[in-house]
C-alpha cells in the first residue's frame, strides 16, 4: 500500500492482529512509518467466508475513519534512533556483561544465548580482518533493508564471538543474501513458513578458518567455526536486516534452522567440481553461497551400492512437501550428499547427469502435492494450470508430475562424514554465491 | 564498579532516511472511486468485496474497482493501475 501512497493516493491495508508488529516494521522498512492500517482479529486465509465478511463489517468504522479526514493523523511513536555507543555499569566486568545481556535480551537483539560484548577494541580487531574501510556499505540488508556497513557487520560479528579471519566470510555472506532471488528473499524471510538461510563455503578459506565439512550441522566442538560464522550472520540479519521475530520474521512455529549454520563443502571427498566452480569461480578461489531452506529430511540408504540405486533412493526420498502451481515455479531442492553416496554416484554420473536423473525420477501425485492450496477461490494459480480446476480429486491424484520444474532446481553439494545418509532441504528462491577473496585484508 | 562501553549493533534503515508521510485524506468518500487490491490468497477477496459493499451503503455514488495481480506481493503494474484509477485504495494480504 505504501507504493500507492507514493503515487499520491490514500491507501490502507487490512491487517490481522498478530501482524500488527509486522505492519509497524514494514512501514519503517519501506519508508512510511506513519502509514495507517485497520486491524481485524483473525487471519482471513483459513477462515470460513461468512466469518471473513463479518469481521470485515465489524471493522468498517475503522476503515472509514482511516480513509477519511476524520481519522487519526498523529504520528506513530517509533522510538529513538539507535545511539552508536551504549554503556552498562556492573559490580565488575562480568556483571556489566550480564547487564548488557539482560538489556539486549529485553530488546531482542540476540539469539537467546550469551552475547560477547562488542567493545570498541573487539570491533577494531575484527575490522583488521578485511581490507574494506569501516564505513564501506556492503549492501542494504533484507528484509528490513538496514544499511550494512562493514562496521555494523563487525559489531554483530563481535556479539557472536567471531575472529578477524572470519570477517571476509561474514561480509561475503551478508552481500550474498542481498543477491538471493526476489529482493534478497524478502518475502520468504517475512513468511509465516520457516524459511531460514544456510551458508556454504567453498575454496581454500574453509580449511584455513577451520570450517567442518563432515558432520557439519550439529552443536559442539567440531563445529565451533560453523556455529560462530553462522551466528554472526544471523545477528547481522537481525540487527541490520531487522529480521526480528513477530516483526519481520513472522514464523508460525519457527525452526532450529534459524540458528544459522555455515558449512564447508567436503571438496576433498567429492567426485565432481566444487559447487562454486559450477557458479564460475576457480577452484583456488573462495566463495560463500546463501541458500534459503524451508525444511530438512534425512534420506537414509541401507545397502544400495550402485550410482543408479543410490540416486533412485535419493530421488524417491525427495518427493515430500508441496509443489507450486503458481507463476513462480515449482520450488527447489538443496541436497547435501555425503561421500558414501557421492563416491559411487560419481563413478557413473557427472553432476549434470545426476541432476537430470533426480529430476526424471522425483515424481509424485499432483493431487497430493497441491492439496495445500484449494484451487477454488485462489487467484495465484498460473494460467497454464487453470485446467486443473475442472478435474475431480480422484483425477488430480492420478496425475504424476515432477516435484520441481527442472534438473537445474536440484543443487548438489558434497557434505558429510562416512555413511550414506543424505540431507535434502526444500529450498528457494535461487541461491546466491559471492566471492570471499575480495574482502581479505 | 566497572563501566562497559559497547557499540550498538542496530543499523539505520535505508528507507527511513527519506521517510514519507501518508497523503491527506478526503473528507468524505461520496462520489469517490475505491480500489480493492487483492493479493490472490483465500479470504482476502471476500474481505475486500465486503468492504466495498459496505462503503457503497455508507456513502453516495461510490464506485468500486477490484484488482489482483494473482500473487503476493502484487506486481507493480497492478498497484500503479489502482493508484491511477482510484481516489483511495484498500488492500488485504489475508494475513
Amino acid at each position: 500500500m505504501i507504493e500507492v501512497e507514493k503515487m499520491g493516493k490514500p491507501a490502507i491495508p487490512i491487517v490481522s492482529g498478530r501482524f500488527e508488529g509486522d505492519a509497524v516494521a514494514s512501514s519503517r522498512a519501506f519508508g512510511m512509518p506513519d502509514l495507517k492500517w485497520v486491524i481485524v482479529p483473525r487471519i482471513y486465509r483459513n477462515l470460513a467466508h461468512d466469518l471473513c465478511a463479518s469481521q470485515t463489517v465489524a471493522a468498517m468504522d475503522d476503515i472509514v475513519k482511516i480513509l477519511t479526514a476524520s481519522g487519526d493523523t498523529s504520528s506513530r511513536k517509533t522510538g529513538p534512533e539507535p545511539t552508536s555507543v551504549e554503556r552498562f555499569e556492573g559490580d565488575d566486568r562480568w556483571d556489566a556483561v550480564l547487564r548488557m545481556n539482560q538489556e539486549f535480551m529485553k530488546r531482542d537483539l540476540g539469539d537467546g544465548f550469551l552475547l560477547h560484548p562488542p567493545t570498541k577494541q573487539a570491533v577494531a580487531a575484527l575490522l583488521k580482518g578485511t581490507r574494506l574501510a569501516a564505513d564501506t556499505v556492503v549492501c542494504d540488508m533484507p528484509p528490513g533493508f538496514g544499511i550494512a556497513t562493514v562496521e555494523k557487520i563487525a559489531v554483530n560479528a563481535a556479539l557472536a564471538g567471531a575472529k578477524p579471519e572470519h570477517m571476509p566470510v561474514i561480509i561475503a555472506a551478508v552481500k550474498a543474501l542481498s543477491k538471493v532471488g526476489g529482493h534478497g528473499g524478502k518475502s520468504l524471510l517475512m513468511s509465516t513458513s520457516p524459511n531460514a538461510p544456510l551458508l556454504m563455503v567453498n575454496g581454500p578459506i574453509g580449511k584455513k578458518v577451520g570450517l567442518n565439512p563432515r558432520s557439519a550441522l550439529g552443536p559442539g566442538r567440531d563445529n565451533e567455526i560453523n556455529i560462530v560464522i553462522g551466528r554472526a550472520f544471523y545477528l547481522c540479519l537481525k540487527n541490520i536486516g531487522y529480521w526480528y521475530p513477530n516483526q519481520m520474521d513472522m514464523d508460525t512455529i519457527g525452526t532450529t534452522r534459524k540458528f544459522v549454520m555455515c558449512v564447508a563443502e567436503n571438496e576433498a571427498a567429492s567426485p565432481w567440481d566444487p559447487y562454486h566452480v559450477d557458479q564460475g569461480f576457480k577452484p583456488n578461489e573462495s566463495a560463500v553461497t546463501v541458500f534459503v531452506t524451508d525444511g530438512e529430511l534425512d534420506v537414509q540408504d541401507q545397502g544400495n551400492t550402485t550410482g543408479e540405486g543410490l540416486l533412485k533412493n535419493l530421488a524417491y526420498g525427495s518427493t515430500f512437501g508441496t509443489r507450486s502451481i503458481q507463476d513462480k515455479g515449482g520450488g527447489e531442492r538443496l541436497i547435501f550428499i555425503p561421500p558414501d553416496v557421492a563416491g559411487p554416484v560419481g563413478k557413473t554420473f557427472t553432476k549434470k547427469q545426476a541432476r537430470e536423473f533426480l529430476h526424471k525420477h522425483c515424481y509424485h501425485s499432483l493431487g497430493k502435492l497441491i492439496q495445500y492450496m484449494p484451487l477454488k477461490g485462489e487467484a495465484r494459480v498460473a494460467k497454464n494450470w487453470k485446467w486443473l480446476e475442472n478435474l475431480t480429486e480422484e483425477q488430480l491424484l492420478q496425475i504424476t508430475v515432477p516435484v520441481v520444474d527442472g534438473p537445474e532446481s536440484f543443487y548438489l553439494a558434497v557434505v558429510g562424514a562416512d555413511r550414506a545418509k543424505t540431507a535434502v532441504f526444500p529450498s528457494g528462491p535461487s541461491p546466491a554465491t559471492v566471492g570471499i577473496d575480495q574482502y581479505l585484508p | 564498579m566497572h563501566l562497559l562501553e559497547i557499540l550498538n549493533p542496530v543499523a539505520p534503515q535505508r528507507a527511513m532516511q527519506s521517510a514519507l508521510q501518508p497523503n491527506p485524506r478526503p473528507k468524505s468518500l461520496d462520489g469517490k472511486t475505491v480500489g480493492l487490491v487483492w493479493s490472490g490468497t483465500h479470504g482476502g477477496d471476500v474481505a475486500l468485496k465486503t468492504a466495498g459493499e459496505e462503503l457503497q451503503k455508507r456513502f453516495k455514488n461510490v464506485r468500486v474497482n477490484f484488482y489482483t495481480g494473482g500473487n503476493y506481493p502484487n506486481p507493480p503494474h497492478i498497484l500503479k493501475q489502482a493508484g491511477e484509477e482510484c481516489d483511495v485504495v484498500i488492500g488485504a494480504t489475508a494475513d
